[in-house]
């Protein structure tokens, strides 16, 4: 499905890790980081909304996706796994330090306010602070990534400012959908006035994700050339099927008509959720597999006389 | 202050990738790994066709994405502007390599310094002896030899070359070679337009 194959990578003119010139694949980020990265905005989505609207089990959840499922994919990812508490040292410049600090105030405060609110052990006038500190850090999480991929200069298609925002609307999207789902699974949310606020902001998000992707598609196809190359990759290559079928399709266009057209129970309920998780997972896993380098010298352009 | 730097002289090098071994060889880099690659580059079609050969290294920028987005401080700029990686404090994120533009880190990894160059398990004495430096899961890249810099020699991809197509020297001197090649024949650096400052530079 994802062949970055020697031939598809000699039929595309790639260099990939030859000795010729020519655009080049990022493989240093590969599925296991997609797959933390995809656990951060989900978790951190559910969470946020959650704590908004009062809903434990969304708490818990989220803290769960994030603190567990991120931590293991980052750990399997790292080179150096026990040495990982390094990247906490730079917060000064660097967007991957930022987000663990950014994991580490998410799920201690948010864990924190979990006791708090079985246990009771939190003392009453540092209880609001948590939960806003809680807030902070998983607004931190849901964006983070985004902002790590758009300060890559090297991989065109990553550099634009659409990257944490996309990052935040599928972060929202996939927490609302849970909450929905949770709801559907018999935990209700408070009150039929925070459920219909839920189904709407669904259906805006789900317009605000497929805004920001096809302007994503948009900006790389009259950005840089590395940038144009990965636009070809996810629209017209070998990664177009699993694009235009999966995230397009399965994770936007049909949730969405769901959504606008079909009555809201349990099957169209979990049928939203399930497919847009797929998409988005798929939209994570792509973004990385489409990052082209430039070349590093053209000698066509610059060595012509 | 030094500033070290590398002139490519596009026009003398003639792709015999003996610098490619040279820093292997060096660097007792494991299969797999480079430091150094002179890429080829067809353009043109039949019958006008040629071919370029263009000599790749770390560039060593002024304004280093690698160590920017280095999130351990692993990644660093000694005074002489040679970046360096410390391995002891590398976690292999990999955010140096996907932040360089011109793709010059490479992870280190478990099966190929294990593995051995005949990928038998059995390590050679060259092998044992120089694998001791790495460490596995890290990310590395050319430090411009430092040691033999340190020791005032040239990098070893330099002083191997047979055309003299890679001059080393200091860019803030302006008497130096490296100086004078840039000013006099326009040397052109690497994706300027990513705004990275490379510290190398191509003429023809």
């Amino acid at each position: 499905m994802f062949d970055v194959s020697l031939k598809n990578v000699l039929r595309l003119g790639y260099a990939g890790r030859t000795f010729k010139s020519g655009y080049r694949f990022q493989n240093y980020w590969d599925t296991p980081m997609a797959t933390a990265f995809f656990c951060g905005e989900t978790g951190a989505g559910l969470f946020i909304l959650s704590m908004l609207l009062n809903f434990m089990p969304g708490i818990i959840l989220g803290l769960l996706i994030t603190g567990v499922g991120k931590t293991f994919f980052h750990l399997t990812h790292m080179g150096v796994p026990s040495k990982s508490w390094r990247a906490i040292l730079r917060p000064d410049r660097s967007w991957i330090s930022r987000g663990l600090w950014g994991i580490i105030f998410f799920v201690g405060f948010g864990s924190l306010h979990v006791l708090d609110q079985i246990f009771g052990v939190v003392p009453d006038q540092l209880a609001k602070p948590v939960y806003l500190l809680a807030i902070a850090g998983a607004m931190m999480v849901v964006v983070y990534q985004g902002f790590a991929m758009s300060h890559s200069t090297a991989i065109s298609f990553w550099n634009t400012g659409l990257m944490p925002v996309s990052s935040m609307l599928y972060g929202f999207l996939a927490g609302s959908s849970l909450v929905m789902a949770l709801n559907a699974l018999g935990f209700d949310v408070a009150d039929a006035g925070q459920f219909a606020m839920v189904i709407t902001g669904q259906k805006i998000l789900m317009v605000a994700v497929l805004m920001t992707v096809l302007s994503l598609l948009h900006n790389a196809k009259h950005g840089a050339k590395g940038a144009h190359q990965s636009y070809l990759l996810l629209t017209k290559d070998f990664l177009s099927k699993p694009f235009l079928i999966g995230v397009m399709g399965i994770g936007i266009i049909i949730p969405l008509a769901i959504l606008l057209f079909a009555p809201v129970n349990f099957i169209t309920t979990m049928t939203v959720t399930g497919t847009m998780l797929v998409g988005f997972y798929l939209y994570r896993i792509l973004v990385f597999k489409a990052g082209v380098l430039d070349p590093i010298l053209s000698p066509a352009d610059i060595f012509k006389r | 202050m030094t500033s070290y730097g590398m002139v490519f002289d596009v026009k003398r090098c003639i792709g015999c990738n003996a610098c490619t071994v040279a820093c292997k060889q060096e660097n007792s880099l494991p299969d797999g790994v480079f430091f150094t690659r002179t890429l080829s580059a067809e353009s043109g079609s039949y019958p006008n066709v040629s071919r370029t050969y263009l000599p790749t290294i770390c560039n060593h920028c002024e304004d280093a994405p690698c160590e920017k987005v280095c999130p351990s401080g692993a990644t660093y700029t000694r005074d002489d502007g040679i970046v360096m990686v410390d391995a002891k404090k590398c976690i292999g994120c990999g955010s140096c390599a996907v932040a360089c533009p011109y793709d010059m880190r490479t992870q280190i990894e478990e099966t190929q310094v294990k593995g051995g160059l005949f990928g038998d398990g059995q390590l050679t004495p060259f092998e044992e002896q120089g694998y001791s430096r790495f460490e596995c899961g890290t990310f590395t890249k050319c430090d411009f030899c430092s040691e033999r810099v340190d020791a005032g020699k040239q990098p070893a991809c330099v002083a191997t070359c047979p055309t003299d197509a890679r001059i080393f020297g200091d860019l803030d001197d302006p008497d130096s070679k490296v100086s004078r090649l840039i000013r006099d024949r326009m040397g052109r650096q690497p994706l300027p337009e990513k705004n990275t400052r490379p510290k190398v530079f191509y003429i023809e």
